[in-house]
């Protein structure tokens, strides 16, 4: 028998065996297909119901028409500026947490290793009397 | 088994892929939320609405590693989102509740008390961990799905893992297997 | 030279000194910098006071790593890491290391930790730096068989966020006192000061 704090493989082999997959509860799949064909008919009648208020009037079809294009045009550019900048933020942030990880597991390391030293050293031997002081 | 484009899919067999992709799948998307939540109502509802959101993308899916990609992808960040909406606690050791089907190791003990450490990880490590070992994902995948950089993912992984060895000795004292 | 400008010279230079002083406290030889050329895998952080400001606005409340991050970095002037992984050993030399180690031998910097292990070939030193018994800094050098990290961080860090750290990233919390007196802990007979 092998020891898990000696053999890491062990560890992950255990890890492999804890986390292996299970079977969904009895009867997902039929609860999702049901609850996509109802999603299915729901969305067809909220859209069917939308357009044809708005498209029953050709000036205000155009005008939801040239409105909606340039919300999306302006929109796009400021959300691909918002995006690029989230972007390189993220990118940023995710630096600094690899840095603080860094250098907590490298404080780790050394504790560890004092922690070694502390628990590989002898005992100190209590000190022989002199023998003067025997009686 | 090629891949084959799913927007090529006529409706028809786009549902009867749907159907196909949510049996063969539903494993995989519900273990990751049950050991993630570690509460099998969650991870039943969450796993539900990651197939409800492919139902609604699968057009722009083109292929069946795309799916599983993708399918791992939204359950991880949907994990991510439940905890943090609803404030979960980080699971303790003595109350992290049985899991649902019995551990087929040969030590049941040691299976069950794993998945309660795991469960008490922080929770990007914690995914992490289950995307390794539960879906054997290599670092560098598991960088991709979860959008981090792999040497973050590597060092989540290592810190994990001394974390849990010390949990598991300080527990259950030196574990042999 | 003027009186004048005899007297003004000196103050001139002592106000410029803070915006010509890099934050970056450690100074990597060459040989150092070189490794990345034979390093497998090469991590590289340098972060100034500004650089740190605006990347932890993008460190998130709601997640309790981050959100101790935030708090540990408010006051920090920097963070420079440079982390090398080599394939096989003997890839530095430990002439450079010491080169860097010598860096801090000097009365603002206190070695606390100073680990020799000819076991495994593990060397690590952590140095403290101390102003007005607060803590201004810290260094870390991690000298392993296959890896080289040298951590530089700059600032006003309290010991016990210095603990924070180490519990928030999963090590236990130290209870190490800066202590330039106390005897270092020594694997082996190792390396002498």
């Amino acid at each position: 028998m092998t020891e898990i704090n000696k053999n890491p493989n062990l560890l992950e082999d255990a890890l492999r065996n804890a986390l292996r997959r299970e079977d969904a509860p009895e009867g997902f799949a039929l609860k999702v297909l049901a609850r996509a064909q109802h999603q299915n008919s729901a969305a067809q009648e909220a859209q069917r119901a939308s357009w044809l208020s708005i498209f029953s009037q050709p000036l205000l079809r155009w005008a939801a028409v040239a409105a909606v294009t340039i919300c999306l045009v302006v929109g796009g550019i400021y959300y691909r500026n918002l995006q690029r900048q989230r972007a390189q933020g993220e990118a940023a942030k995710q630096q600094l947490m690899l840095a603080l990880r860094i250098a907590g597991s490298k404080l780790q390391l050394a504790k560890e290793k004092v922690n070694e030293i502390n628990t590989s050293r002898p005992e100190p031997q209590p000190q022989n009397r002199s023998p003067r002081s025997r009686s | 088994m090629p891949a084959r484009p799913l927007a090529d899919s006529t409706p028809d067999i786009a549902s009867a892929d749907f159907a196909d992709l949510v049996r063969r799948y539903q494993s995989m998307v519900f273990s990751i939320a049950q050991h993630f939540l570690t509460d099998t109502p969650s991870a039943e509802e969450l796993a539900q609405d990651v197939f409800l959101q492919l139902h609604a993308t699968l057009s722009t899916l083109k292929s069946e590693e795309h799916v599983k990609f993708w399918l791992r992808k939204v359950t991880a960040h949907r994990c991510i989102d439940y905890y943090r909406r609803r404030k979960l606690p980080q699971v303790s050791l003595d109350e992290a509740p049985e899991p649902m089907s019995p551990a087929q190791s040969s030590d049941p003990l040691v299976a069950r008390r794993l998945q309660q450490f795991v469960a008490s990880l922080p929770e990007k490590p914690r995914l992490i961990v289950i995307l390794r070992y539960q879906e054997d994902m290599l670092p560098e995948d598991i960088a991709a799905v979860l959008a981090m950089p792999v040497a973050t993912v590597k060092s989540h992984l290592q810190r994990s893992l001394a974390l849990l060895r010390d949990k598991v000795i300080r527990t259950m004292g030196e574990v042999t297997i | 030279m003027s009186t004048l400008t005899r007297k003004l010279v000196p103050l001139i230079l002592l106000l410029a000194f803070p915006a010509i002083l890099r934050a970056q406290e450690l100074k990597l030889p060459p040989g150092v910098e070189q490794l990345a050329s034979k390093a497998k895998e090469t991590v590289e952080v340098n972060m100034d006071g500004p650089m740190l400001h605006w990347a932890s606005k993008f460190l998130s409340a709601e997640d309790p790593e981050e959100r101790k991050a935030a708090k540990l970095v408010a006051n920090l002037k920097g963070i420079y890491v440079r982390s090398y992984e080599f394939s096989d050993q003997g890839a530095y030399s430990a002439a450079d290391v010491e080169e860097v180690r010598a860096q801090f031998r000097s009365p603002e910097w206190s070695r606390v930790v100073g680990v020799r292990s000819e076991r495994d070939g593990d060397n690590v030193d952590v140095f403290f730096k101390l102003e007005n018994e607060k803590m201004a800094g810290i260094v870390i050098i991690s000298a392993e068989a296959k890896e080289l990290t040298f951590v530089n961080i700059v600032g006003p860090l309290e010991v016990d966020q210095l603990a924070d750290l180490g519990g928030e990233f999963g090590i236990p919390k130290l209870k190490t006192k800066p202590q330039s007196s106390k005897p270092m802990a020594k694997a082996d007979k190792g390396e002498q000061k």
